[in-house]
């Protein structure tokens, strides 16, 4: 339901497609700030791909550290988009058409970001291409016991499906943007528009292929981020080591990304003056299912304690000791009260109704879930069986700026996608309207 | 360079000749190009030539392996009666001398503004000359001085004789651990200036004062060996081992137990000990007028005086005195900085008197073979040079490879005293602090180029020859002196016959052989012993009586004098830099200490209690003073040492000397006293009086320890003794059954393993540099340690167990456990690590892409990953194995057992036709193992000597429960009885 039976076809044509109109001073303030620190994040990548990996931070034992909290994070946020997409769709869920353009565009940015970490993270990027399936070096096969040649496909998959399901579900958008826009915009448009008139036919087609889609996606949500978390399950590392883990990160994934669907929705509402077609009860109702997936996460961090109790595993024991009270402590009690204590506020209808409140609420969330998947792989890498190589890490320079120019790469594609693409879905929106009775506006 | 094709294939049948004995007879006198490829010469086959090792005094035989007339690899030698095969990791960084970038590459002369400029080799001996004919006309020819570490054989004798000819007898044979008290204690005692032989091996009980026999003491290769076997379980019994001193060092660490005294009081509980012997009636051996002498001698040493002057409980004395007199026979070692206080040389008669009469005298202590270190210069004989330097007696000082201004106290004055000798020629691989001062420097062959000889004990002569040609415009110092005396003309020219030092040492070898081996002619002899690396006589002992009454002038109560709020302060020679010439070398510097883990630094030991008290804490800049001078140092808290004492590590400060070694630490002999200890006039280590005060600043150690704990994680494993005794055949348990979902592997020849007995390894880490040598380990730095890179395939994990006031320390070598069910295999994408048929686990370094997915998920943590191409300082890369790849950045690395002599070992096997024979291949950590604590072999062969060791009833592996499988067998340290 869109607020305002006020509202008409054109009305929604006009104030959706304005989004894309030439952009202002701050627009442009904003791309190149980000355009700035993306270059500084491609240079520290430089350096590490010259240096080696010695410049960052990682060491013996943390072989892993910040480049897999940032794969981890990303694939987590790219959950939203195929959640709301294409869960709710299936659900009939309305108050998901303002919202599932901006979730799903968020879903192929974050892959598009989560793929890079794979490759920064190796000893010899240049050789990335050894991890696809493929027969190489006459006759060897990637290694299928490997939980990482699992994610390989795992991730592939789900940014194909992901970006069909976007692009399809852009297809009559995009004829209407066509059927306004001139020059080169219009072929732009029109290509994506494949040729869309809005016939009988097509529409068929269409809402069964979209039906289609979303049934496809939907197991997809579930599967990506188990394989992910199948990378520490299926170690013997302590702390990694457990079967809750593939429940518990898909639950992380959504849970971090309805933060950041709702991190990117209130500022764009602001700046687009969208208020009529992304409401209150939209937010509300994300905030909803935010306490949800909060709640599940705080089961699973207890559950994780239970059985390390349970267990009598000295080294499992010893693991989650050392991440509530070790060197990392601070991290881990960032993870507990940002993703699990403070979501539990949104039980309060004024807070959950309450624009700031509920930005504040996410980007805290955001922040908590980063550093879950930090307390998880490197805390664990700090602690295992072997108390002589116990060892630390401490991020360096060239971690964090490219982990900042991750940041800025994300936030690179979604001020393009911003400007150039509508950021509600037209269609959708216009069929929870009521039918135009005549020609042209109804009163 | 002109070689023809007859030169060229004479030369050529010597290498061939000495690629079948194994040594060369004869070094190729020029280099060979290869312009015309030989069949002879087989690219990729390695040759050995037997020498000697002069990283230390202890001269131990030891094999060199070239590779395409590089040496690449250093090993003992197995001829060779001091060594027997082994070699700790001082002597394995002989090659990082040899290869060192700092050398000194051609003659130097210190021009009128007095900085060191090159000239030709010519030039520099022209103008020596010059110099040495003006002094010979003034007639201050005996005024002429030479220094030399200690040197036996023929270069000491072409010294000498050099010296004589000149007119001087003026020679000082400078070792800054010359072992003053033991000569002086034993020819009070027995009437000989000697260091004796003593006989660890037979022994059952040892006590020693001070000692530290495994790390630097006289000759810790051999002492480490005979420790092993004299620890060795055998028939339900192993022999006893008491350490006392002030501080808890590799050697203390290796006993029963560590008995902390007040730092000076050892030769009282000697006494002590003597005393309830005496009283007991445990004496063995003696004349009841002799023990009645000796009773009156020690009447006033009661067990309770003991007791309070040495901090030992009184019922412990009793103990330790029984236990010690059970020994059948027993022996008391006395020595080491720690006991070298200004009473040295009571304390050393007493131990002498403790031997004495527990009838361990001619037993365990024996005089012949005696060691020829008893020859050396002693301290006291340093400040009559440094003293007559001063009063211009010293018209010219020639010295060779010796650093007294680094290693003599700075009160003594030996760098000031350098600047009144008119002319100071060096003969030195290495600029140091010494050569820096000289006016005139002459680059000599490291070792590993020379020829020699070396005696380290009575009849024991061992050959040095040079295992490849000179790196740089170097000469050997023999050879530069027969030079020298030639140029000089008249009666010195006259004096030398040889044309080369070559000549002079075969002139002497062929006395020997007129004296051993007459029946076989000269060459033969001599080839004989190049390849086994010397002539080994066998020396009888000689009998000695005590001289009671020397001893009752002698006996007095040591004591200490210091102020109350002061601290003792003992300086220890470093087990990896000795007095500080191994500081330049890179493997020894990231070599850890083994008991405080750091690495690149020099450090101040002090214990937690008095380090609480004062308020500081681990890494600390401290300014730490004596009343004769002051340096600054990082804090390390070490419940090792007693409190009251500070301890440092001798070796590292230096300001010059290299790269490696420059700008690390302090020197602690800067804080040391001048005056000799009056009876022995040995320089007294432990220094009464130092005060610590904080300077505020922090300084980064650089630890490769985790943890000091192993939080009951059964990784070092230990047995009491009686429950060893307990099993007596029967078999403890077995391994339990574990369900598999994958079928075994297959191994169809062999299968590669190992067995380590923690209760032989002693922590020294002999094998961890070996590694390094043989496998072309990089080394980071101390940054990069600090951080955590370091890059070593084997590690020696140490863990202290037990209270602090009693600690147990354990060793636990730590390498790749080539498990049968890898958890490293399975994670990685891309198959760059797998199993192969015979059990390794290896690890292919062209198709890994480092994803690191391995080491995490290794829980023995022992992959290494390269996170830089690291460098090899020119000329440093040329002692790479050619053997094994150089690794290149972003690709893991770990342990292969040594796969190249695997493939090496069944390559020989199959050129033989017949099949491997277990010992033909032999990993160099486990070649390296003072103590034989690594044994390597095929578990498919049920008869090798790992398949036996597995079924021995100590044995377990590390994380059994993980099922991981290792090819690694560990067998338990044990633990002696309580008491004692």
């Amino acid at each position: 339901m869109v607020t305002g039976h006020q509202l008409g076809y054109v009305q929604a044509d006009r104030d959706l497609l304005k989004t894309m109109e030439p952009a202002g001073k701050l627009y442009y303030m904003l791309l190149l700030a980000d355009v700035v620190v993306l270059l500084w994040g491609i240079y520290a990548w430089m350096t590490q791909i010259y240096t080696g990996l010695g410049v960052s931070g990682l060491t013996h034992p943390v072989m892993w550290a910040i480049y897999i909290t940032n794969f981890v994070f990303w694939v987590g946020i790219a959950h939203s988009g195929t959640l709301i997409s294409a869960i709710l769709f299936l659900f009939r869920v309305r108050w998901r058409a303002s919202v599932y353009r901006t979730a799903e565009a968020v879903t192929v940015f974050a892959l598009m970001t989560a793929g890079l970490f794979p490759i920064v993270h190796l000893g010899r990027p240049w050789y990335f291409y050894w991890l696809l399936p493929y027969k190489q070096m006459g006759g060897l096969w990637p290694n299928f016991r490997s939980p990482l040649i699992w994610d390989v496909f795992a991730v592939f998959t789900y940014m194909i499906v992901s970006m069909v399901f976007f692009f399809t579900g852009l297809v009559p958008d995009m004829a209407v943007a066509r059927d306004q826009a001139k020059g080169w915009r219009r072929l732009l448009y029109g290509f994506l528009a494949q040729g869309w008139q809005g016939t009988d036919r097509q529409w068929r087609h269409y809402t069964s292929a979209y039906l289609f889609l979303a049934a496809l996606a939907t197991p997809l949500v579930i599967s990506v981020h188990s394989v992910v978390s199948w990378d520490f399950a299926m170690s013997m590392v302590p702390g990694w080591h457990s079967t809750i883990f593939a429940p518990y990160f898909v639950a992380g994934a959504i849970h971090s990304g309805l933060a950041m669907v709702i991190t990117l929705l209130i500022p764009l509402r602001r700046v687009f003056r969208l208020d009529a077609y992304i409401t209150q009860w939209h937010l509300e109702n994300l905030a909803k299912l935010v306490i949800l997936t909060g709640l599940i996460v705080g089961y699973s961090y207890v559950t994780e304690y239970f059985i390390a109790w349970y267990s009598d595993n000295t080294f499992e024991w010893e693991s989650f000791r050392y991440r509530a009270l070790g060197h990392y402590a601070w991290a881990f009690w960032i993870m507990i009260i940002f993703n699990s204590l403070i979501p539990l506020l949104f039980f309060i209808k004024r807070l959950r109704t309450s624009t700031p409140w509920l930005f504040g609420i996410s980007i805290l969330i955001n922040i908590g879930m980063w550093f879950e998947r930090f307390v998880i792989i490197v805390t664990s890498l700090a602690r295992e069986y072997d108390p002589y190589s116990w060892g630390l890490y401490t991020p360096r320079w060239v971690d964090l700026s490219i982990t900042a120019g991750s940041f800025a790469w994300f936030f690179l594609w979604f001020l393009l996608f911003a400007k150039f693409l509508p950021v509600i879905s037209i269609v959708e929106v216009k069929e929870e309207l009521p039918a135009p009775l005549k020609a042209g506006e109804t009163g | 360079m002109e070689v023809n094709r007859r030169d060229f294939l004479k030369v050529l049948s010597i290498g061939g000749a000495a690629a079948l004995t194994g040594c060369s007879a004869q070094a190729p006198e020029k280099l060979i190009p290869y312009l015309i490829p030989v069949e002879e010469i087989i690219p990729g086959k390695a040759t050995w030539y037997a020498t000697v090792c002069r990283e230390c005094p202890a001269g131990c035989g030891m094999l060199v392996r070239t590779r395409e007339g590089r040496a690449v690899k250093v090993e003992g030698n197995p001829d060779h009666p001091v060594n027997r095969g082994r070699l700790c990791a001082r002597g394995q960084a002989s090659l990082q001398g040899l290869y060192n970038p700092d050398r000194i590459r051609q003659p130097l002369l210190k021009d009128a503004s007095g900085t060191l400029k090159p000239v030709s080799w010519d030039e520099a001996e022209a103008w020596l000359i010059s110099r040495l004919a003006e002094l010979l006309q003034q007639g201050k020819g005996v005024g002429i001085t030479w220094m030399t570490p200690h040197l036996t054989g023929s270069p000491d004798r072409l010294v000498n004789q050099w010296l004589k000819i000149l007119g001087s007898t003026r020679r000082l044979r400078y070792e800054p651990f010359a072992y003053e008290p033991i000569r002086t204690a034993n020819r009070l005692t027995f009437g000989r200036e000697v260091i004796p032989t003593y006989d660890l091996e037979s022994s059952t009980v040892i006590l020693a004062f001070g000692a530290d026999f495994l790390e630097t003491w006289i000759s810790p290769v051999m002492y480490a060996r005979e420790f092993a076997a004299m620890r060795a379980y055998k028939d339900g019994r192993m022999g006893r081992f008491i350490f006392i001193g002030p501080r808890l060092s590799l050697t203390a660490a290796n006993a029963d137990r560590w008995i902390s005294v007040r730092p000076g009081t050892e030769g009282v509980l000697a006494l002590g000990l003597v005393g309830v012997i005496v009283a007991e009636g445990l004496v063995k051996g003696l004349s009841q007028d002799e023990v009645g002498r000796i009773r009156a001698l020690v009447d006033c040493y009661d067990f309770k005086r003991v007791s309070e002057a040495t901090g030992v409980e009184p019922e412990e004395v009793k103990r330790l005195a029984r236990t010690f007199a059970e020994g059948d026979p027993g022996l008391a070692l006395g020595g080491g900085t720690a006991v070298s206080g200004p009473h040295a040389t009571t304390t050393l008669v007493a131990i002498n008197l403790l031997n004495y009469v527990a009838g361990n005298v001619g037993r365990t202590v024996r005089f012949g073979p005696v060691s020829t270190l008893s020859q050396l210069s002693t301290y006291r004989e340093m400040l009559d040079l440094i003293q007559a330097m001063e009063k211009g007696q010293v018209s010219a000082l020639f010295f060779s490879e010796v650093n007294p201004v680094f290693t003599m106290p700075k009160a003594a004055g030996f760098e000031r005293a350098l600047g009144k000798v008119p002319l100071v020629v060096s003969c030195s691989s290495f600029m140091d602090e010494t050569v820096a001062k000289a006016h005139l420097v002459f680059p000599t062959h490291t070792p590993l180029e020379s020829w020699g000889d070396v005696e380290p004990w009575e009849g024991m002569h061992g050959l040095m020859q040079p295992a490849m040609q000179p790196l740089f415009e170097t000469k050997a110092l023999g050879d530069l002196l027969l030079s020298l005396a030639k140029r000089l003309g008249g009666p010195p020219a006259q004096a030398f016959k040889e044309e080369s030092f070559y000549e002079y040492l075969r002139a002497r070898w062929r006395e020997l052989h007129q004296r051993l081996q007459s029946d076989v002619d000269f060459e033969t002899f001599w080839v004989e012993a190049l390849r086994r690396g010397g002539v080994f006589e066998a020396i009888p002992a000689q009998p000695v009586r005590l001289n009671v009454q020397a001893l009752s002038q002698v006996l007095e109560e040591p004591e200490l004098a210091g102020q109350a709020d002061a601290f003792v302060l003992l300086p220890y020679p470093s087990l990896v830099h000795f007095d500080g010439r191994g500081a330049d070398r890179p493997w020894l510097q990231e070599l850890p200490d083994p008991m405080t883990q750091l690495t690149w630094d020099n450090w101040l030991e002090v214990h937690p209690e008095d380090a609480k008290r004062h308020g500081i804490e681990e890494g600390d800049l401290l300014t730490v003073k004596s009343p004769d001078g002051e340096i600054e140092l990082p804090a390390h808290l070490y419940a090792g040492v007693r409190p009251g004492v500070v301890a440092i590590p001798i070796g590292q400060g230096h300001t010059a000397f290299g790269r490696h070694a420059e700008g690390r630490g302090a020197n602690p002999l800067a804080l040391l006293p001048k005056e000799p200890e009056p009876r022995s006039g040995g320089l007294p280590w432990l220094s009464p009086q130092v005060t610590l005060a904080r300077t505020g600043k922090k300084h980064l150690l650089a630890s490769v320890s985790g943890s000091d704990r192993q939080f009951d994680r059964g990784i070092a494993q230990v047995i009491p003794l009686a429950e060893l005794q307990a099993y007596a055949g029967k078999e403890p348990h077995d391994e339990h059954k574990v369900l598999q979902m994958y079928p075994p592997h297959e191994h169809p020849n062999h299968r590669w393993g190992m067995a380590i007995d923690l209760n032989a390894c002693i922590g020294c880490g002999a094998c961890v540099t070996a590694c390094y040598a043989e496998n072309n380990l990089a080394v980071v730095g101390k940054e990069e340690v600090a951080r955590g890179r370091e890059m070593s395939w084997i590690r020696i994990e140490r863990y202290v167990e037990g209270p602090p006031e009693r600690p147990e320390t354990r060793f636990v070598p730590m390498l790749c456990q080539h498990c049968d069910n890898a958890p490293c295999e399975p994670v990685c994408p891309v198959y760059a690590t797998v199993h192969n048929p015979e059990g390794l686990n290896i690890q292919v370094y062209n198709r890994c892409v480092g994803t690191r997915y391995c080491s995490n998920n290794c829980p023995y943590k022992v992959r290494r990953f390269n996170w830089f191409t690291y460098k090899w300082p020119e000329p440093l890369n040329l002692q790479l194995n050619p053997d094994v790849t150089v690794r290149e950045m972003g690709v893991m690395e770990k342990c292969t057992f040594c796969v190249q002599r695997i493939t090496e070992g069944k390559e020989r096997a199959k050129g033989e036709g017949r099949p491997v024979r277990d010992g033909d291949i032999v990993p160099a950590c486990a070649q390296a193992c003072p103590t034989r604590a690594i044994v390597f072999g095929d578990l498919k062969d049920p008869e090798s000597e790992v398949s036996r060791l597995r079924q021995n009833p100590r044995r377990y592996r590390v994380f059994e429960h993980l099922n991981t499988q290792p090819a690694i067998t560990y067998l338990k340290r044990i633990r002696p009885s309580e008491e004692a």
